[in-house]
């Protein structure tokens, strides 16, 4: 992982898109991951949203981004099912804060490394859900590590598929 | 201190958006009765205003993505992919009438059931309409097992109506919005659906598991519970109507956190995974509704030309087997008793083909015993081996002795005729076709 200073990042130009990427690609995350898995029958071990928003937090280098997206991501995502609401969106606000204070350090532009990225901050975002839902709301939920697990390693390879295609999408200067 | 707000900025907005998502968290969260924690069943205003926005911005998409599969899907369904569709509506058509029928013959139980309920004060509820609606998306989590269909408040849905399949039940409206519903499936671990083993009558709660299998917790050790038994809806819990089928015992195991309690799994009658057409019970009524009642009229009619046509049939066949019986020789039985005296002894009583006066007016044949072909000691009524020669007749037989104990086994009668009184050898016993 190379690591490089942040002046020097940021002079290589924050990567930036079209309004309407910015506007559909988080709404079609949002949509997929409430219907793709009736087509799975009904397996949901991948996290459109987080991906999308680790993405953008990478791409933008900028975590109060990451950290305003991660939040909107969340609690959309909370509102669509029947828990508290709130509890996605601060694991998805750690999660796109800390991918876009990643980015500002690391050469975002290797797919290996937005990949690892993106499979370690899934098993941080399913812990974090995890603590708030036992720990501070005190609620019972059986959890099974093994579908978050896997479902990280999905997270990882949509990522690997879909962050070269939203990279074509990028404003070219 | 300016250099502060921005040399931490970053940080700052986070917890500053940590902070109020907590915030939030903690007023969606009460303390029950017991100390626990638990979420508040009814939204508070501004919950349930973030989740009909969401709604609103999520539900055209899945609808029109929806739509689109479910006219690619019928588009080949409906006219491409028509192999033996004339076989199968034949088999359909045959299927109805015997279900018709079947229902019929239930209706007399159904409506004695009735009465009985009403005689003691007991109102049984009948599903009486339902509103049939589309399952369009789901909440895109594990932990959260619900589901979005397109009927809401512009078809009068309300929250905890019951959602079912024709396989079984389905879940129960949690929430409800002007042009959607969220259901909450009986796999999700919140939910509960009281049930009853059909054969063991034992009674749990139905909720899912952490990997959305629904099972029946709370129920105590018994070996009775076999996989393989039918749950059924208990009606208890004022959602579901009594007796809908859930699923079946697919295992037993031990609960982890009580040592005398199971968990039984159930496999669902409803495929939960793959939901697409479901029904809303939108109301139940203590008497049946006016579609079924009309189906119970058609069965009854069907039934009554069934019935008029087999008794028909029946008839007829009756008659047949008249003019055969007298075409046919009569047959006696010659080791018959002996008929009153007016049977036979009248020619003019006497059927075709058969003769009037001989075995009538002959004295019964006095069985006898077969004579032994190898007498021994076992032998009745002989002393010796040489006075089994003479046998007894029939009735005067010797008791055995006490030291055999023994008791005389007589012949059939038609040897012992064979032997005393020859007869020809139709004595069969068809004496009337």
């Amino acid at each position: 992982m190379s690591l490089l200073g942040a002046d020097y990042r940021r002079d290589m130009g924050v990567h930036s898109y079209p309004v309407l990427v910015y506007a559909l690609t988080p709404l079609a995350a949002l949509v997929l991951q409430a219907w793709l898995p009736r087509l799975v029958l009904g397996y949901t071990w991948f996290d459109l949203p987080l991906v999308v928003t680790v993405y953008f937090a990478l791409a933008r280098r900028n975590p109060i981004q990451g950290t305003l997206m991660g939040a909107g991501m969340g609690l959309f995502e909370d509102a669509l099912t029947h828990h508290a609401i709130g509890v996605n969106g601060i694991a998805k606000t750690v999660a796109g804060f800390l991918a876009g204070s990643v980015g500002v350090r690391i050469d975002v532009e290797n797919h290996t490394i937005r990949t690892m990225v993106t499979f370690l901050l899934s098993l941080l975002s399913s812990v974090i859900y995890f603590s708030i839902y036992r720990v501070l709301l005190g609620l019972n939920l059986e959890w099974s590590w093994l579908a978050e697990l896997m479902k990280a390693v999905v997270n990882a390879l949509i990522a690997m598929v879909l962050f070269p295609l939203l990279d074509r999408t990028r404003v070219r200067d | 201190m300016e250099s502060f707000f921005v040399r931490y900025r970053n940080l700052l907005v986070l917890l500053a958006i940590l902070l109020a998502q907590i915030i939030g968290l903690a007023m969606q969260v009460r303390r029950t009765d017991s100390g626990r924690n638990s979420l508040d069943p009814q939204d508070a205003p501004g919950v349930r205003l973030l989740r009909l926005w969401a709604d609103t911005v999520v539900m055209p998409p899945e609808k029109a993505f929806h739509a689109t599969r479910l006219g690619a899907v019928s588009l080949w369904q409906d006219y491409i992919d028509l192999h033996h569709i004339r076989e199968q509506n034949q088999d359909l058509q045959k299927t109805i009438d015997r279900l018709r029928l079947e229902q019929a013959s239930l209706l007399e139980d159904a409506k004695q059931g009735e009465r009985l309920q009403a005689l003691m004060d007991f109102q049984q509820k009948y599903i009486y309409k339902t509103q049939a609606a589309q399952a369009i998306g789901t909440s895109g989590s594990d932990s959260s097992r619900v589901f979005y269909i397109d009927k809401g408040a512009d078809y009068k849905l309300e929250r905890d109506m019951a959602v079912i399949t024709p396989d079984g039940i389905a879940g129960k409206v949690r929430d409800v919005f002007p042009h959607s519903a969220q259901v909450l499936a009986i796999n999700d671990q919140t939910s509960g659906a009281g049930v009853i083993l059909e054969t063991t009558r034992i009674r749990g709660i139905l909720r899912g598991n952490a990997v959305g299998r629904p099972q029946i917790v709370g129920i105590l050790k018994d070996d009775r519970i076999q996989p393989g038994e039918k749950v059924l809806t208990a009606g208890g819990d004022l959602i579901f109507p009594r007796g809908l089928p859930v699923g079946v015992v697919e295992k037993v195991v031990p609960d982890p956190d009580r040592d005398s309690f199971v968990d039984v799994i159930v496999t669902p009658a409803a495929h939960l995974n793959r939901l697409d057409e479901v029904l809303v019970i939108t109301s139940t009524e203590p008497r049946f509704p006016a579609e079924q009642q009309q189906d119970m009229a058609t069965s009854e009619m069907l039934k009554g030309a069934q019935a008029a046509a087999i008794a028909e049939a029946s008839r007829e066949q009756k008659k047949a087997s008249e003019v055969m019986a007298e075409r046919l020789p009569g047959l006696t039985d010659p080791n018959a008793p002996a008929q009153t005296p007016a049977v036979g002894t009248a020619p003019g009583n006497a059927q075709p083909g058969q003769s009037a006066t001989p075995a009538a007016a002959a004295p019964p044949p006095v069985p006898k015993l077969l004579h032994p072909q190898h007498p021994d000691r076992f032998t009745v009524g002989t002393g010796s081996p040489q006075s089994g020669q003479t046998s007894a007749p029939a009735g005067q037989e010797k008791k055995p002795t006490p030291k055999t104990g023994l008791k005389p086994e007589s012949k059939p009668e038609s040897k012992s005729g064979q032997k005393a009184n020859p007869q020809p050898a139709h004595a069969g016993g068809n004496t009337q076709p």
